[in-house]
C-alpha cells in the first residue's frame, strides 16, 4: 500500500524531486514527505538514490527538477547553511569534524561568539554532552577520538542547533550495541520534542525498530512508502531489490557453504601490544581461509591490522612479533607491506581508500604503484584505463561512466573500487576491515562473494567486522576480540551469535 | 644477520631478540580432548611408548611394561632406567638405557646388547630405518636424559644423531649442533628430528654430510618424539608449554645462571611435566594489574599436548590436557589401528583414544 504524502499535512515536502549527475538521473521525480515528530527510514540498495535525496535536503547539492516545501512554504536550499537557517540538520555518515580542534569547539564551530572564553565553552559543552548520556571529553581533540565517539559529537553538534529536522545518516555502523540503545533512546526523545527525523540505515531491523514510516527506493525512484508496522525485514528487501537475498548474504548462516581447511601459516602475530590498544595479542592467519574477526568498537581490532599492515608502529620496547611467512617482519611504511604481499583495506574510504576527486581508473593506477610489479608513476592513459576496464569487469564496479569521479559514486561501488585498488597489489594476505560498512544488502552480496574467491584462490584473508550475521557467514575460522587481545578462536559449527558475544563481552 | 641490527634488536627486545611465543589457534587450538581419553595404564613416569609382538608397550623408569591387552603387565626388567624404546619391524623391541647401552629384546637381535659409545651419553629417542640400522638421538653432550632442565637453562645445543648398526655395534654420526633432539622419524630417506629447545623439527638428509633444514618450526610448546601412522601422517608428542616468562629467563644470562647455582632445579622458572602440585613453585604469587585490578596470575609450567601433522609435517590437528587437566608432560604418543596412544609422564598416565574425525 503506497501512502500519498501530499495527503496530509506535512512538515518537509518533497514534490517532484528529480537530479541529474551529467545527463544520468540519480533521482526521477520523487514525491516524499515528512511529519511534524516522526522517525521516517529511507531504505534502499546503494546507489537506490538515499544520498543524493539528503544531500539535497542538507543543501550539499541542488535538485535539478521540482520543489522542496518547508510548513507548505517553498524554500530554496542553497548550501548547507541555509538549511540549518531552515532547521535541517544532518549527521554524517562519514563524519565531517574538524579533526584538529576539541569536541567543544567542534560542537561550536560556525556559532563562535566574538570573544570565546574556553574554559567556559568546555564547561557548557561538557553539560550539554551529559544531558545527552554521551561520555565524550570536551576537552579531547576530535582526531584523539574513535569512531563511535565522533559520532556521538556529530549527533550532539545537530541537537545544538536546535533543529526541527535531522537527518542520520548511517548513525550506527560504528556503535556498540550500548552506545545504539542510547542513540535511539535519544532519537525517541526527539520525536517526543516534535522534531522530525529521517533516518538512513542498511541495517534494515533497526529501520524496521524506531521509525513510524518507511520509504523504499530503487535506482532513483520511489517504489513505497508506508507504516513501519506493515513491513517486516523479508517485504523490505524484495522492495529495494526486486527479489530475496536472505540465502545469497547470509548462505552459511542458513546452513549454506562448505567450510575452508587452512593452508600454510602465513601470519603468527605473537604478544604483539600497543599502548592500550593492542595488550599482548597472538593469533595466526593461514593461506586458503577467511578468517573472520569480531570484536565491539574499542576492542583493538584495527588497531591490530593496522600495525600488520605498518600503517602504525607496534610498541618500540617489547612489542611483540609478527612473521610472515616464518619471518619476523617489522614495516615502516605501508608501502613496505605491500611489497611483501601484505594489504589492508580500510574501514574508513572516504578518508583512508581513495582520492575523491580522482577517476575510478586513477584511483586503481594508484593502487598498482605500490605493488611490487610497479613501474613507478610513469603511466600511459591507454595502460591505466584497461587497468580500470578490467576491473571494473571483475569486481562489477558501477560507474556513471569512464571517466567518473570515485565520489559520484554510490558507498558499495566506492568500496569495489577500494578492493580493486588492494588487489592489483597482488597480495598474499589482505585484511578487510569492515568490507561493507555503508554499503547496501545487494552490494554486500557482491563483496562478500569477491572475498570467498580471494581465499578460493588461496590467498589468506582476514576480515573485521562488527556486524555478527556478516562474519558467521563469511569466516572458516572466527577470533573474538575483546580489550585489545584475542580471547576466543571459534569454528563455524561452534560459533553462535551468542557464543560469539559472549566471548566478546565476557 | 646484521651484529648491529643483533645489538639494537637485543635492546629494544624485537626481531630475534623479541620474547614472544606462537599462539596456540588453528590446529593448535586448546581443547580438553587428552582429558577425556580413556585411562590405559598408571605407572610411575610412563615415558616412550613401542608396538612389538606384545602389542603397545611402554617404558616406566626400569620396567617394560604390556599397555594393550594385559593391561600393566611386566615383560622385562633393567637394571637402569630406560631412557627410549622403539618397536621393530620384526616384533622385537630397542631399548636404550640411561648408561648409554641399547638393549633388543625379540626380533632378529634380541639378546643383543650395542655397548655405549663415549659419544652418546643422552639417548633421548631410538627409531627404526628402513636398511634395518637404528636412527639413535642423543639429546645433549653435556647432561644425561634426566637432566633436560638443567640442558635448557644452559641453553646447550650440543645433541646429535647417529645410525647404529645392531648387527656390528657400529656408530655413525649423521648430524650434530641440535638443541635437543628429542624424537625421530624417517621419512623420504632422511630423518626428520624434533628439537626441543628450538622447537622446531629439522631434517636431516641423507649422506651423513649434516645438512639440515627446517621441516617445522615456531612450534608453541617443546617437541618430544614422533611416530608415523599408517595413513602417513605423523604424530608428535609435546612435552612442556612455552612461556614468556622462561623465554624471558632465558634471555637474561645473569639471572639464569644464578638460579642454576643457587636454587634447586624443581624450583627454578622452566618448564616441567607436571606443575602446581606445591606451593613452593615459582610464579604462585604472580600478579597483574588489569582495569586497575590486581588479579592472580600464574601461567602453568606444565601442559598435555599432541599434535597431528600431515605427511608435509603441516599441523593439522592437536589433542590437549590444559592447565587444569591431569594428563601433563607427554613424552610419546602413537596410532595403533583407530586408537592414538600417549604416554602423560607429568601425571603418570598411559591414555588411548579414537582420533578419527578429531578436527581442530
Amino acid at each position: 500500500m503506497t501512502v500519498p504524502p501530499a495527503a496530509e499535512t506535512m512538515l518537509l515536502e518533497m514534490r517532484n524531486v528529480s537530479k541529474e549527475y551529467r545527463g544520468v538521473a540519480a533521482l526521477k521525480t520523487i514525491d516524499f514527505g515528512l511529519r511534524r515528530g516522526e522517525v521516517h527510514a529511507i531504505v534502499g540498495e546503494n546507489g537506490a538514490g538515499k544520498s543524493t535525496l539528503v544531500k539535497i535536503l542538507s543543501g550539499a547539492v541542488a535538485p535539478s527538477a521540482g520543489e522542496i516545501l518547508l510548513d507548505g512554504d517553498p524554500i530554496q536550499i542553497d548550501g548547507p547553511a541555509f538549511a540549518r537557517r531552515y532547521g535541517i540538520a544532518m549527521v554524517y555518515q562519514e563524519t565531517s569534524l574538524v579533526p584538529t580542534p576539541t569536541v567543544a569547539q567542534n560542537l561550536y564551530l560556525g556559532d563562535e561568539k566574538f570573544y570565546n572564553r574556553l574554559r567556559g565553552t568546555y564547561i557548557e559543552a561538557q553539560q550539554f554532552l551529559q544531558s545527552l548520556n554521551f561520555p565524550v571529553d570536551p576537552t579531547a581533540t576530535v582526531q584523539s577520538l574513535g569512531t563511535a565517539k565522533r559520532q556521538m559529537v556529530e549527533i550532539a553538534r545537530a541537537v545544538r542547533l536546535n533543529a526541527k529536522v535531522i537527518i542520520f545518516d548511517e548513525p550506527t555502523a560504528t556503535l556498540t550495541p550500548e552506545e545504539k540503545h542510547h542513540l535511539f533512546a535519544l532519537i525517541d526523545r526527539l520525536r517526543n520534542d516534535q522534531v522530525s527525523i529521517i533516518f538512513i540505515s542498511h541495517a534494515l531491523e533497526e529501520a524496521l525498530e524506531i521509525s513510524d514510516r518507511i520509504t523504499v527506493l530503487r535506482d532513483g525512484a520511489h517504489i513505497i512508502t508506508a507504516d513501519a508496522k506493515t513491513f517486516s525485514r523479508e517485504t523490505l528487501i524484495r522492495h529495494m531489490v526486486g527479489r530475496s537475498l536472505t540465502d545469497e548474504l547470509y548462505g552459511r548462516a542458513a546452513g549454506g557453504s562448505r567450510v575452508r581447511s587452512p593452508g600454510e601459516k602465513v601470519l603468527s602475530v605473537q604478544n604483539l601490544s600497543m599502548q592500550n590498544f593492542v595488550r599482548n595479542t597472538s593469533f595466526s592467519i593461514f593461506a586458503g581461509q577467511v578468517t573472520g574477526v569480531f570484536g565491539l568498537v574499542g576492542s583493538g581490532r584495527t588497531e591490530t591490522a593496522r600495525i600488520i599492515a605498518g600503517i602504525v608502529k607496534r610498541d618500540l620496547f617489547h612489542g611483540g612479533d609478527v612473521r610472515l611467512n616464518g619471518k619476523s617482519v617489522r614495516y615502516r611504511t605501508p608501502r613496505d607491506a605491500v611489497s611483501e604481499g601484505v594489504v589492508y583495506v580500510t574501514e574508513d574510504r572516504k578518508s583512508d581508500g581513495f582520492f575523491e576527486t580522482m577517476s575510478v581508473a586513477e584511483n586503481i593506477y594508484i593502487g598498482q604503484i605500490s605493488s611490487p610489479e610497479s613501474r613507478g608513476i610513469a603511466a600511459s592513459v591507454s595502460e591505466t584505463n584497461a587497468l580500470a576496464a578490467n576491473w571494473r569487469n571483475r569486481l562489477n564496479i558501477k560507474t556513471l561512466n569512464s571517466d567518473a569521479s570515485v565520489v559520484e559514486l554510490s558507498g558499495g561501488n566506492q568500496q569495489k573500487v577500494v578492493i580493486a585498488k588492494a588487489l592489483v597489489q597482488k597480495p598474499k594476505l589482505i585484511i578487510f576491515d569492515e568490507p561493507t560498512r555503508g554499503v547496501d544488502v545487494g552490494a554486500i552480496a557482491e563483496i562478500h562473494h569477491i572475498i570467498g574467491k580471494l581465499a578460493d584462490e588461496g590467498l589468506a584473508v582476514l576480515v573485521i567486522s562488527s556486524y555478527l550475521p556478516e562474519i558467521l557467514s563469511l569466516s572458516d575460522r572466527i577470533l573474538v576480540s575483546r580489550q585489545g587481545r584475542i580471547v576466543e578462536e571459534l569454528s563455524p559449527e561452534e560459533a553462535t551469535s551468542e557464543a560469539v558475544m559472549f566471548a566478546a563481552v565476557h | 644477520m646484521n651484529p648491529l641490527r643483533k645489538v639494537v634488536d637485543s635492546w629494544f627486545g624485537r626481531g630475534e631478540a623479541s620474547i614472544t611465543i606462537p599462539p596456540m589457534d588453528g590446529a593448535f587450538r586448546p581443547n580438553d580432548l587428552l582429558d577425556l581419553a580413556p585411562l590405559s595404564l598408571e605407572a610411575p613416569a610412563p615415558d616412550c611408548l613401542a608396538v612389538t609382538s606384545h602389542g603397545v608397550v611402554v617404558s616406566s623408569d626400569r620396567l617394560l611394561l604390556s599397555v594393550g591387552r594385559s593391561g600393566g603387565a611386566e615383560l622385562a626388567s633393567f637394571e637402569t632406567p630406560i631412557s627410549a624404546l622403539a618397536g621393530l619391524p620384526d616384533g622385537g623391541a630397542a631399548v636404550a638405557l640411561i648408561d648409554g647401552r641399547i638393549v633388543f629384546v625379540g626380533g632378529e637381535h634380541g639378546g643383543t646388547t650395542v655397548q655405549k659409545n663415549l659419544e652418546v651419553a643422552c639417548i633421548t629417542a631410538l627409531a627404526p630405518a628402513s636398511d634395518g640400522t637404528l636412527f639413535v638421538a642423543n639429546g645433549s653432550a653435556k647432561n644425561g636424559p634426566g637432566a633436560w632442565k638443567r640442558d635448557l637453562m644452559e641453553k646447550n645445543a650440543s645433541g646429535s644423531v647417529w645410525r647404529v648398526d645392531p648387527a656390528n655395534g657400529a656408530y655413525t654420526r649423521l648430524a650434530g649442533d641440535l638443541a635437543y633432539p628429542y624424537g625421530l622419524v624417517e621419512d623420504a630417506g632422511s630423518v626428520v628430528v624434533s628439537e626441543s629447545w628450538r622447537s622446531a623439527l629439522t631434517r636431516i638428509s641423507p649422506g651423513g654430510d649434516g645438512r639440515k633444514e627446517p621441516a617445522l618450526e615456531n612450534l608453541p610448546a617443546y617437541p618430544s618424539r614422533l611416530s608415523r601412522a599408517d595413513d602417513k601422517s605423523i604424530w608428535l608428542a609435546l612435552f612442556a608449554p612455552r612461556s614468556q616468562l622462561v623465554e624471558f629467563v632465558l634471555s637474561e644470562d645473569r639471572f639464569r645462571r644464578r638460579m642454576i647455582r643457587e636454587i634447586d632445579a624443581d624450583y627454578w622458572v622452566a618448564p616441567c611435566l607436571r606443575s602446581g602440585a606445591t606451593p613452593l613453585e615459582p610464579t604462585q604469587q604472580g600478579g597483574v594489574r588489569q582495569l586497575g585490578v590486581l588479579k592472580p596470575w600464574s601461567p602453568s609450567r606444565s601442559y598435555g599436548l599432541v599434535a597431528r601433522l600431515d605427511p608435509a609435517f603441516r599441523p593439522v590437528t592437536s589433542l590437549h590436557s590444559r592447565a587444569h587437566g591431569r594428563r601433563h608432560g607427554v613424552t610419546s604418543c602413537l596410532i595403533v589401528g583407530n586408537q592414538l596412544y600417549f604416554a602423560a609422564k607429568g601425571d603418570g598416565v598411559v591414555a588411548a583414544r579414537s582420533y578419527e574425525g578429531l578436527t581442530s
